[in-house]
């Protein structure tokens, strides 16, 4: 009978991966250094088409982040702006008849989470008419923004590949700026409940003790 | 003066009396097994879910260009929002898992016969209503899941005779779900938590009268007997700090694991998923509804799915007491519907291919006939354990039960 569970529950388990076949898995780095890492491209690279709506530079700095970086990347925006895209909607409409995604909950919208995104950016490839394809997303509109389909160089790929682990890490923090915060106060909760849980026994025992 | 105090108020309000007869006097059977404590479970959810719910309704906004954004607000800004809402959302998760246990049990144990018929049916009710609560306040975030799921679930009302497209617009208040939608499921949403309260008054009331089952299913003498309070609430309390642990490590480590990916997409009208999906807890009655080729034979199907179980006192027909541990046929047909609900489970979970869809209608065969059989072969069981013997420790319990009796009633004048 247990067994049988089990092999439905293995059954669940692979169905419910099964829209994530073929992606590359990506461990999402939750250091300051490289979730700064992946905003400086993401400020050099994304920003010019993509918005972050609901992020604000503020929560950048308030994150840690290096201040001069911070006021760089703002101009002469507010330092409580959101983080929105160098491009307008219509100019965008017009270079690719999309408006581009809002990324704000990217790693968060899509199956396979922060692995999709990494291999979808790493994804890029030269079909045999010569033209830029993905095959994560076959539709995409987004040009290979870090080159990974136009070079063979192997010290340049792992470049490309860490890049585009870092911008993940970054927009992993994105999608969820207080994950930290709850792991850490998670730890605290459950050590306090299962000290409680454990008390809970031992009155439970002593009063059914009377029983007897 | 606290005992002057209670004296004032017992003058005024059965309060002494009220606590001892439903708590430090209630008796319960002292043999009932940690399976038992999952109505409380119930309870301390219900209470989780609308003080989480009232603290994000002051947070909240019902508007469909607003509360895709105010989930985010709640989510970044507002302090410990995010703790809030993934209460909220795991509790959901939570209510349900510990509803559908506590149901299991009482299949399992028979708890549903006589005399608890009315217990059972004041159950069902409150499935009912936790199952649209719940269905309300998935479209409260306007995601993609939230718009298609309620675009899907309230097409269903098409189905009702002669004035199935005037239902389905009065459902929504417009042609198609829209702000007008979101605001009365916000306004529902926040009503039926109270009605469940009140619904759940009512269960205990009828639980009041007709007493506790117990796992040997037959009613225990006095003896057996002990005051709900201190033994059953310490019991309750100790379970209560392991559901905890359970719930407080998705609250807090995977909270996004019972959530679907495309609901953090904003709802789109132009934009269908590829695959839309319900929340777990309704997988298996969406595999019955897309089992049936026939679009009102599947919402039939489906609402047959949900309200068969209020049927179980008549459907089971066997006077032989004791729950599935004393009746061994029976026993494998719950095994059997518990396993069939894991395979409806998964069949609504996957797209449709023609396999899932042979699965599914398999599946759905099997359950309906799990209850359509059951007058029969309760009935050829009872014939063949009276026949064959009882289970001796059934055996034993009858007939301890029986002397007892005697004893009470007899006292010489047998």
């Amino acid at each position: 009978m247990k067994r049988h569970l089990l092999a439905i529950f293995v059954l669940f388990s692979i169905q419910a991966h099964a829209g994530e076949e073929g992606l590359s898995h990506v461990q999402v780095q939750t250091s300051l250094a490289a979730i700064q890492r992946g905003a400086e491209t993401f400020m050099g690279q994304c920003h010019s088409c993509h918005t972050l709506k609901y992020m604000h530079y503020g929560d950048l700095k308030h994150f840690g982040m290096d201040q001069h970086k911070v006021d760089e990347w703002r101009g002469d925006q507010a330092l409580d702006a959101v983080i929105s895209s160098q491009m307008s909607d219509e100019a965008a409409l017009q270079s690719f008849a999309k408006v581009p995604p809002d990324l704000s909950l990217m790693t968060k919208a899509r199956e396979g989470g922060p692995d999709y995104v990494y291999s979808y950016l790493l994804g890029y490839y030269t079909d045999k008419d010569g033209m830029t394809a993905n095959h994560v997303f076959p539709a995409t509109k987004m040009p290979d923004i870090l080159g990974g389909s136009m070079t063979s160089d192997a010290a340049q790929l792992e470049a490309i590949r860490k890049q585009a682990g870092d911008i993940v890490s970054f927009l992993t923090w994105v999608a969820d700026p207080h994950e930290q915060e709850r792991q850490r106060l998670g730890y605290y909760v459950l050590a306090y409940l299962m000290v409680l849980t454990v008390l809970l026994y031992l009155v439970k025992n002593r009063i059914w003790s009377r029983l007897k | 003066m606290a005992n002057k105090i209670i004296a004032w108020v017992d003058r005024r309000f059965p309060l002494t009396s009220f606590v001892k007869h439903e708590l430090t006097g209630y008796p319960t059977p002292r043999n009932l097994s940690y399976w038992w404590n999952f109505g409380f479970l119930a309870g301390f959810v219900l209470v989780l879910q609308v003080v989480t719910g009232i603290f994000l309704a002051m947070h909240y906004k019902a508007d469909v260009n607003l509360s895709f954004d105010s989930i985010q607000h709640i989510m970044r800004d507002v302090n410990y929002g995010w703790l809030l809402r993934y209460m909220h959302a795991t509790g959901a998760s939570a209510f349900f898992l510990v509803i559908f246990i506590h149901m299991a049990r009482t299949l399992y144990y028979g708890s549903y016969r006589r005399p608890r018929e009315l217990l059972w049916w004041t159950g069902q009710g409150l499935l009912i209503l936790l199952m649209a609560t719940a269905f309300m306040g998935y479209l409260l975030p306007w995601g993609q899941m939230s718009f298609w799921g309620a675009t899907v679930i309230t097409n269903l009302f098409r189905a009702t005779p002669f004035v199935g497209d005037q239902i389905v617009i009065w459902l929504r208040g417009d042609f198609t779900v829209g702000d007008a939608t979101l605001t009365r499921f916000f306004a529902l949403h926040y009503l039926f938590p109270f009605l469940i309260v009140g619904a759940v008054v009512v269960h205990l009331v009828a639980l009041h009268t007709v007493k506790s089952s117990n796992p040997s299913g037959i009613d225990l003498s006095h003896k057996d007997n002990i005051p709900f309070h201190p033994y059953f609430t310490a019991k309750d309390f100790y379970g209560l700090g392991w559901f905890l642990i359970v719930y407080c490590v998705f609250v807090f480590f995977y909270p996004d694991s019972l959530m679907e990916p495309a609901n953090n997409i904003p709802a789109n009208p132009m934009l269908t998923p590829n695959h839309i999906v319900p929340e777990w807890y309704f997988l298996p009655f969406y595999a019955i509804l897309r089992s049936v080729p026939n679009m009102v034979g599947g919402v039939v199907a489906m609402g047959l799915s949900v309200m068969i179980f209020a049927f179980m006192p008549y459907l089971d027909r066997s006077r032989i007491p004791g729950g599935a541990h004393y009746r061994p046929v029976y026993r494998v047909l719950v095994y059997i519907f518990a396993l069939d609900m894991l395979v409806l489970g998964y069949v609504g979970y996957t797209p449709p291919t023609d396999g899932t869809i042979l699965l599914g209608q398999i599946a759905a065969f099997v359950y309906f006939m799990t209850f359509l059989c059951l007058p029969f072969i309760s009935k050829a069981e009872e014939n063949w354990l009276l026949k064959r013997g009882f289970h001796p420790e059934l055996e034993a319990l009858v007939a301890a039960e029986q002397s007892a009796i005697a004893l009470r009633n007899g006292g010489g004048v047998k």
